[in-house]
């Protein structure tokens, strides 16, 4: 279900790029995964580290595209009359939640209504991944070309529900891995950095997750421990947050949203980095270096903006996965159902 | 449902305890030092506002997850385990020993008891709520910063911050509550509220309903120990309030650091199990 809204958006952002792509001089921006300069000095914390805490929702992202639309080419922000077409979905967008929200004969489908999700702010940029310059997702390796089609066929003439393994880690309520739980999707989009002294935590609100890193330049965890978020270690590089994140359970997670696409390897190397370059705002950067899975390292880039007010909510997902038993239930009642209507017809 | 039983979180929550080895506490950090110097000491024994740091990976030893009450060793259900899942004695947490259970909850506890593990909201990989989180055999850490405190849990990557700002009301019930912490001295006390009811306090059934309300205390006794204290107040369930305490160790090994302990893999056989697509019938 989730799924098929996620589709259903990035197909409309994807289209909406594709109708309105035109040229437009590339507007300055610092190169890819490089550590941005910025003019602002962040507040310290009584240890000496820069203080990055705060609420960090990517709520405002929600409908920018992960990878560019091609026609825009290496444009990594939209014209503006672009622009001018994503403010005007957007109050669309608001126009028809509200509608929909107060409309008695609002109808119930299998998908939640539009207004039960949430919406970003219209944005500039073209799309998260920003290096390779074209704001794609590099090709996959001859190695991960062959294991996706290995994927595919294993799944041959397999039903849906045969068992809970047949459903993502994310509808299981396991894990997104680490870039999965930030990049926006429609709910639930609550990031929240607290530090203390040695160390920063971080924690991912849906499905709930907190990554703890440690600054003291400790070694990472012996090969053979290995995990769905990674083990993390950090340090500062001027004001900048640097953290290197390995030992991976590979062939899981993604680097999608919710953590679909196609599952890295166990020999990823995560490189993230927090800098604040506002009181408010937050650049975050994100270098994916997985060869065995992708021809070359990329990188993707959010604006995150602080909201004290956002209300990051418990997200007790396996308690509540109502959805996993009623699916596999539904599943065995319909192969029920057939078998009965089988053996009536033999008759 | 909840019927099949997996061993695999049994044998994986069996094997931890004991592997814990303390040393003896460096006595580190003079009181409040007189200025915030840049850089305090990750393992200083206050913070620099002087208030107590309570930062590190702490873990309970004993038996409370158990049972918090004194219990004998006994046989455990799977004898495929042999001793290895047999249940160790224990020395009870329990201030008195008694839990002053009202006489239908009583009834309610043995009846939880007698459909352990399977009902045992541990074994299904849910939150484990508060105050069981504390003594769980799995360690927990507390990042405490000049604002609030976040501690984090390994098992279920159940966690909770603590708002040590102005209190805030619950809003809807939750696994782990919502918690308003504040000092007493140098002890942190964390009023927690917003409990749904639906954890229980061991694997011996002890429960409590959505109108728990957990005080707890955490005062630091020495560089490596900490006092934990919890009052337990629900008068739907007990006649009146009563209190557990024990000792929390702070993790000396030199990597020490929580893990990943996502269970759900290991439940859902046992929750999902009756469910899968069964060979069909001719």
């Amino acid at each position: 279900m989730r799924q098929r809204v996620l589709t259903t958006l990035m197909v409309l952002a994807a289209v909406l790029v594709a109708v309105l792509a035109a040229t437009m001089p590339i507007s300055g921006q610092a190169p890819a995964g490089k550590t941005k300069k910025s003019a602002y000095t962040p507040p310290k914390l009584p240890w000496g580290d820069p203080d990055l805490q705060g609420l960090w929702p990517g709520t405002d992202l929600i409908e920018v595209p992960l990878q560019r639309d091609p026609k825009a080419g290496e444009r990594t922000e939209v014209t503006p009359e672009e622009f001018a077409q994503r403010q005007a979905k957007a109050e669309r967008t608001a126009e028809n939640d509200r509608v929909a929200y107060v409309a008695k004969d609002s109808k119930v489908g299998i998908n939640p209504p539009g207004y039960w999700l949430e919406h970003g702010k219209p944005q500039k940029i073209t799309s998260l991944v920003v290096d390779p310059p074209n704001g794609r997702i590099p090709e996959l390796t001859e190695q991960a070309k062959q294991k996706a089609a290995q994927a595919k066929q294993a799944k041959q003439g397999h039903g849906t529900n045969e068992t809970w393994e047949d459903q993502s880690l994310y509808d299981r309520c396991i894990s997104r891995g680490v870039m999965g739980s930030i990049l926006p999707v429609i709910y639930n989009n609550g990031t929240q950095i607290v530090q203390g002294p040695g160390y920063v935590a971080i924690r991912y609100e849906m499905i709930h997750e907190t990554k703890i890193i440690p600054l003291d330049g400790r070694p990472h965890e012996g090969s053979n421990i290995k995990s769905y978020m990674g083990d993390s270690r950090g340090h500062w590089e001027g004001n900048t947050l640097v953290i290197e994140t390995t030992n991976f359970l590979g062939d899981k997670n993604g680097i999608g949203l919710n953590g679909g696409g196609t599952p890295h390897s166990a020999d990823m190397v995560l490189t993230e980095k927090w800098t604040r370059t506002g009181p408010d705002m937050m650049e975050y950067t994100a270098t994916i270096n997985d060869p065995k899975t992708w021809v070359r390292p990329w990188t993707i880039r959010m604006p995150l903006r602080l909201n004290p007010e956002f209300p990051l909510y418990e997200y007790a997902c396996h308690e509540g996965n109502y959805a996993m038993f009623n699916m596999l239930k539904g599943a065995r009642a319909e192969e029920k159902a057939a078998e009965e209507a089988a053996k009536a017809g033999k008759k | 449902m909840r019927k099949i039983l997996t061993l695999l979180s049994t044998a994986a929550a069996a094997v931890v305890c004991i592997t814990l080895t303390l040393t003896p506490g460096k006595a580190q950090a003079p009181a409040v030092p007189a200025k915030a110097v840049a850089k305090a000491p990750a393992n200083g024994r206050r913070m620099s506002d002087g208030k107590p740091n309570l930062n590190g990976v702490w873990e309970y030893i004993g038996t409370a997850n158990w049972d918090i009450q004194d219990h004998s060793a006994a046989p455990g259900p799977f004898w495929q385990l042999g001793a290895i899942g047999a249940i160790p004695a224990g020395q009870g947490v329990v201030e008195g020993n008694e839990i002053p259970y009202k006489p239908a909850a009583l009834e309610q506890k043995k009846k939880n008891k007698a459909n352990w593990p399977a009902e045992d909201p541990e074994a299904k990989c849910y939150m484990p709520g508060i105050p069981r989180a504390t003594y769980m055999p799995f360690p927990f850490q507390i990042i405490q910063s000049n604002k609030d405190i976040l501690m984090a849990y390994e098992y279920a990557s159940a966690n909770r911050l603590i708002n040590m700002g102005k209190p805030i009301e619950a809003g809807s019930d939750t696994w782990m509550g919502t918690s308003n912490g504040h000092w007493d001295g140098d002890t942190l006390v964390v009023d927690v509220t917003g409990l749904n009811g639906l954890s229980w306090f061991d694997r011996a059934g002890n429960f409590a309903s959505d109108k728990l309300h957990v005080v707890e205390r955490y005062t630091r006794r020495s560089s490596d120990v900490m006092d934990y204290e919890a009052t337990i107040e629900d008068p739907s369930v007990f006649t009146r309030a009563w209190k557990i305490s024990l000792p929390l160790y702070k993790r000396a090994d030199k990597n020490a650091q929580i893990l990943e302990f996502k269970c759900v893999e290991f439940a859902e056989e046992l929750l999902y199990g009756k469910y899968k697509k069964q060979p069909a019938s001719k």
